[in-house]
């Protein structure tokens, strides 16, 4: 056992973990944020995608103990005092969503991507879901549903402006 | 798991000293994109892991006047955004673009794909290429190696296990040099590659006058193709060279993977790969305004 601290969606967090514990682990199994899916537990699938430190990483191919000192975003965190994030809504508009189980990922993925290139390509939306497999609805719909977030997010900070 | 000590490692001495002490019982991890799961599936049982992912000494890019210095740490990620490298490093850009996919980049390391020989890697065909060198350190000192040897004859120069691979260095390509790099993957995201070509070519006045080839999945391990070099040096780029190219790597795949069920795929396929690595070359060529 050791102890370590990270954060975790804007909270500290002390946590003992054992030493071979992974980060996927340490997040369903010790804290209950199941929001963060395991597929294939070998870096393939996305399924397990969270935001480390501003990029993009499979949780199931990082140890707990590397996570120290880290600031870690999870599905969890994504939505903002009951409401959702504009990726999450575009999701559910476009019809993204069957089976659901890799969308906690496609949507960090989407947000990892905009938070570095607002304005992306639709062939850069696709590259930037390249690590992250669906098998029911496809992929068109949810690269469709990262253009709406696109202009949700450009709406908002009009919107954020405005109120000024 | 037999796992039972993990260390956080916040500098190359700290870590250099933990390897004085437990040696093999101990590993490194970084991006852990590969010994996680070699780990899970019980193929490596280190009692110790040393992370380094943390350690800024590992994770700077080093830019000086005519040289380059990666450290071990920098993941593919830093690499793909660091707008230091000139155009005609292209194809190093390139390879480490098409490792694996934005997850695995954003974590995996130019030094781990090296220190666990991992024989696909797709960033090595051009670091082999560009005469890359590795800096490798332990409490007993400094040393350096040839990347291209290392792999040659990894029993003799492979990592000791109380050794630490610091950096990859290499001089920038000159003015008149471009490195092209193509890959063949099944698909395009997260496809392990089946082989891998990266040309380094100096032209002048036509004339090929300076050439480094090197590939990875065509062989047992990644390496240099001297008799590609040798059908290529002093052509003119006007006259049928990727005919050379392919008769020449032809011959020696033929040598080399004598009875390999892969041979006839390989054979065909790396007629492609060699059009797209000189292709590429010449628009790269016409970008820089040579």
């Amino acid at each position: 056992m050791m102890e370590i601290q990270l954060i975790i969606n804007d909270i500290n967090y002390k946590v003992d973990i054992d030493v071979n514990m992974r980060l996927i682990d340490l997040l369903r199994d010790k804290l209950g944020l199941t929001g963060t899916k395991e597929g294939c537990g070998e870096g393939e699938c996305g399924a397990c995608t969270i935001i480390m430190d501003g990029e993009s990483v499979n949780s199931c191919l990082v140890m707990a103990f590397q996570a120290n000192g880290s600031n870690i975003i999870t599905i969890e965190g994504l939505e903002n005092n009951g409401e959702l994030d504009p990726i999450q809504r575009a999701y559910m508009e476009e019809g993204s969503v069957q089976c659901g189980f890799c969308i906690p990922g496609l949507i960090i993925s989407t947000k990892a991507l905009l938070d570095k290139h607002p304005n992306p390509t639709r062939e850069e939306i696709r590259e930037g879901m390249s690590g992250n497999l669906c098998r029911c609805t496809g992929y068109n719909k949810a690269i469709d549903a990262a253009q709406k977030a696109i202009e949700y997010l450009k709406e908002g900070q009009n919107d954020f402006k405005n109120s000024w | 798991m037999t796992l039972n000590q993990v260390y956080n490692g916040s500098s190359i001495q700290q870590v250099m000293e933990l390897l004085k002490e437990y040696k093999e019982d101990a590993k490194i991890i970084a991006g852990g994109t590969d010994i996680v799961v070699a780990m899970r599936e019980g193929k490596l049982a280190p009692k110790v892991l040393i992370d380094i992912s943390k350690i800024e000494d590992l994770s700077e890019i080093k830019v000086e006047r005519d040289s380059i210095e990666i450290g071990a740490g920098v993941t593919y990620t830093q690499l793909v955004e660091n707008g230091a490298f000139g155009k005609n490093l292209k194809g190093l850009i390139k390879a480490c673009s098409m490792v694996g996919s934005p997850q695995i980049r954003n974590k995996g390391t130019i030094g781990g794909n090296i220190a666990n020989a991992a024989p696909a890697a797709d960033s090595i065909p051009p670091l082999i290429a560009l005469g890359a060198r590795l800096k490798i350190g332990s409490t007993r000192g400094y040393r350096e190696v040839l990347l291209e040897d290392y792999f040659q004859k990894l029993k003799d120069h492979g990592l000791r296990n109380d050794e630490l691979l610091i950096s990859i260095g290499f001089m920038k390509a000159k003015d008149k040099e471009i490195l092209s790099f193509s890959k063949l993957g099944l698909r395009k995201a997260l496809a392990i590659s089946r082989a891998t070509i990266s040309m380094l070519i100096g032209i002048d006045n036509g004339i090929i006058h300076n050439i480094v080839v090197a590939s990875g999945s065509i062989g047992k391990f990644p390496m240099r193709e001297i008799e590609v070099e040798k059908s290529l040096l002093g052509r003119s780029i006007d006259e049928d060279i990727l005919d050379l190219a392919v008769d020449s790597l032809q011959e020696s795949m033929d040598k080399r993977l004598e009875g390999r069920s892969t041979l006839p795929y390989k054979r065909r396929a790396i007629v492609s790969l060699l059009e797209e690595a000189l292709r590429e070359s010449n628009i790269y060529r016409s970008e820089v305004k040579l």
